[in-house]
């Protein structure tokens, strides 16, 4: 054979190479961000959240899609999804949004994809009709679907059963007012018994978002409707067309205090910057009596607490109910969206639809095994059902039934409201200024913020 | 001007210099000028809309105010700490390994610092926080409360950035002839005559520096704080640096945060001006 020859060869097996490689590399990637690795889809990313379990290798091989997966902790995910959207990247084709914010701003803002076009193709991995219709309503807005919810909870309270039946409380207060009287006779039962390292409360305080949802909840129970605007408007067009303005020094105001108040007296001193972290430790720890009314962090704190009291004597209670006669809030989903800019978005919703079906789901109810689970089918399914008592099970599913996700306006500027009531939140549980004070600048905020916006032209 | 060899060779540098510095300051610039909310499709110049909107909130003021007695009170404090720490450690040979140790807290990360102090003044489990103030009768959460959540800021930024001002000052006392010291003893100056005729004015031009790099860096500084109380408890810490980004990312208004941006740095390079003007002058 000449070298000519073998040359040549040598050229054909090496374009022939080339070629499988790039035929092999044009297989569909899909790129998403978000947080919590090793809690989020830990049966699909591993521990670490950089492996790829057979699972997911075996979805890969099917659908013949690559799957990327880039975790963050929860700020830097958020800010990388503003970043990507905001700029038109589209570098990830699924995003981590937030039935609290993230899902009302970008959706108005048109950086995501309504998905109800999409909801009949992948059904074999995900079946809307097979899912708690609340969790997708609070993924709704403007009638659209814009993301489909992973992990969600409703309202309740867990508490310390051992603690209420020592002073003598043998039922959980169903009202605000009995909740609040309880929390007054443990108060004194400690300052008479001289125990002075567990607090009655713990809920969380520090500045930003973080309380907003479970304040938010509070409002609602003391108003009996989302009292942020005039007529309880809750979306832009309702806003605009009754130029309802901000009502936080009006209707809004009963809940608000009621929140700083009893942060204030029956909380842990470093309440003011609390975040759910702290609330889940604190209470894990053995060093609070009630957790409310986001009780998942309850849940979680049950998880990993080593504290035998902890775990004997923790009991869950549905949300007690206010003065207007509805329940305390804290409703929430972790969704994901497809990106407007994804560049193949019917694969990007196929990876959606495996991440956030039943068989996702049913994962995370095996390694998790919190009570709270997006379908009815694996709530009251055998995992579960040997873990939690059916009446615990039923307390949360009612969670759901009783849940008005919309409890809060759902408008773009929500993140921002959210961070300000935080905030203003933080400001009057530390004792920086009275209530009234931090709800006069939040007033004086919201009106501005919302004439700028165009609402009262 | 290309034909001067000299700059042939620093043309690259330059050039490099303008795509990471100047192009970023530049778009800094237009954003700054920019209506750009993510929430408000439309995009369009807005003048100094942006600017007057900010001066016109009571969060710009607050955020303005905390920045200042930061500023003030880290400063005042790190220029007292990092001198005296350079006077006693400056010749005795037995000191280097304090001198090590003096150095430590700057090779560790301001976002390690910050965790580490949350830690510690944490109420409930902290060191400080659960168990040496409550033994001295303080049952405060330091972090909670407005002032001590300043105050505390204050302190984890003072340990982690004293030791900077402190190799600065230690330098420039190795600087200083040892005549005239002896001139001094001989005509019988005492320490404290010798450190207010000779060791003051002999290092103003290092205080100098090293108060222009803290006036800018406490302008900036963002990581510590966000790590230790992210600008609560409220907005009793929430720092210049700290409303830009909330601003940016909560409140989605880049065109404001962007305007913010050029104010700090409008800021930072008068009070630079001011140092050096001040300073420079009373020493010529």
């Amino acid at each position: 054979m000449t070298v000519a020859a073998v040359t040549k060869r040598n050229l054909i097996a090496m374009a022939v190479g080339l070629a499988m490689t790039a035929a092999a590399s044009a297989q569909t990637e899909v790129n998403i961000v978000a947080f919590a690795p090793g809690f989020a889809w830990a049966n699909l990313f591993g521990p670490s959240g950089t492996e790829k379990t057979e699972e997911l290798l075996a979805f890969e091989k099917k659908e013949g899609i690559t799957v990327n997966m880039e975790y963050a902790d929860e700020e830097t995910a958020r800010q990388k999804v503003l970043l990507d959207l905001v700029n038109g990247t589209g570098r990830y084709d699924l995003v981590m949004l937030g039935s609290d914010g993230a899902v009302q701003t970008y959706s108005y803002a048109g950086y995501l994809e309504p998905l109800d076009g999409y909801l009949d193709q992948a059904k074999d991995y995900f079946d809307p009709s097979g899912v708690y219709p609340q969790f997708l309503d609070a993924n709704r807005v403007n009638g659209k679907l814009w993301a489909l919810p992973y992990y969600s909870f409703g309202a309740g309270v867990i508490y310390r059963k051992d603690i209420f039946d020592k002073y003598g409380i043998t039922e959980f207060p169903k009202t605000t007012e009995e909740l609040e009287k309880a929390l007054q006779t443990v108060k004194e039962g400690f300052a008479k018994d001289g125990v002075t390292n567990i607090s009655v409360l713990t809920m969380r305080g520090a500045p930003g978002e973080e309380p907003s949802l479970d304040l938010a909840g509070f409002v609602y129970a003391f108003a009996g409707f989302p009292a942020w605007f005039e007529g309880g408007a809750v979306t832009p067009e309702e806003i605009k067309a009754n130029k309802a303005k901000p009502i936080f020094t009006g209707a809004f105001r009963d809940g608000f205090e009621t929140f700083v108040r009893w942060s204030r007296e029956f909380g842990p001193p470093g309440i003011a910057t609390h975040t759910w972290v702290d609330m889940m430790n604190i209470y894990g720890q053995g060093k609070a009596v009630v957790l409310m009314p986001s009780a998942i962090n309850g849940f979680a704190a049950l998880g990993g607490t080593e504290n035998k009291d902890v775990k004997e004597h923790t009991a869950f209670a549905a949300s007690p109910v206010g003065p207007s006669g509805k329940p305390i809030q804290s409703f929430w989903t972790f969704s994901v969206g497809i990106s407007k800019f994804s560049k193949d978005k019917e694969a990007a919703y196929k990876v959606l639809a495996f991440l956030t079906g039943k068989q996702s789901m049913e994962a995370f109810a095996s390694q998790i095994g919190w009570p709270y689970n997006t379908f009815p089918e694996i709530t009251h399914g055998p995992v579960l059902s040997a873990k939690w008592p059916k009446e615990t099970l039923d307390t949360v599913e009612e969670s759901y039934e009783t849940a008005d996700p919309h409890y809060f306006p759902y408008i773009p500027e929500l993140n921002e409201f959210m961070d300000r009531i935080g905030t203003a939140a933080s400001e009057a549980i530390s004792g920086g200024a009275t209530v009234d004070e931090v709800l006069a600048n939040l007033q004086t905020w919201a009106e501005d913020r919302m004439t700028r916006a165009g609402y009262y032209k | 001007m290309l034909r001067d060899w000299r700059l042939r060779f620093v043309a690259p540098a330059i050039l490099a210099l303008a795509m990471v510095v100047f192009l970023p300051t530049g778009y800094l610039f237009w954003m700054s000028v920019t209506h750009w909310v993510v929430t408000d499709p439309d995009i369009y110049f807005a003048g100094i809309d942006n600017f007057s909107g900010l001066i016109d909130t009571h969060d710009f003021w607050n955020a303005w105010r905390v920045t200042l007695a930061y500023l003030t009170l880290s400063s005042a404090l790190m220029l007292a700490l990092s001198l005296g720490l350079a006077l006693c450690l400056a010749e005795a040979r037995s000191a280097r390994v304090l001198r090590v140790l003096v150095v430590m807290p700057l090779v560790i990360p301001p976002v390690v610092a910050g965790f580490t102090w949350r830690f510690l003044l944490n109420s409930e489990m902290g060191f400080i926080g659960a168990f040496l103030l409550p033994s001295i009768g303080v049952r405060t959460s330091m972090l909670a409360d407005p002032v001590g959540a300043l105050f505390s800021v204050v302190i984890a930024d003072v340990w982690s950035r004293t030791p900077f001002m402190f190799l600065i000052f230690l330098a420039a006392l190795q600087g200083i002839p040892k005549d005239y010291y002896e001139a001094a003893r001989v005509d019988g100056a005492g320490v404290v005559q010798e450190f207010h005729f000779i060791t003051l004015p002999m290092l103003k031009g290092a205080i100098v520096m090293a108060l222009l790099f803290r006036v800018i860096d406490a302008i900036n500084t963002f990581e510590l704080i966000y790590v230790m109380t992210k600008g609560g408890p409220g907005r009793a810490t929430q720092t210049l640096s700290l409303f830009g980004w909330k601003v940016a990312f909560q409140g989605f208004d880049l065109g404001r945060s962007a305007a913010l941006g050029v104010m700090m740095l409008a800021i930072t390079l008068i009070c630079a001006m001011i140092v050096f003007n001040r300073f420079l002058k009373v020493r010529e």
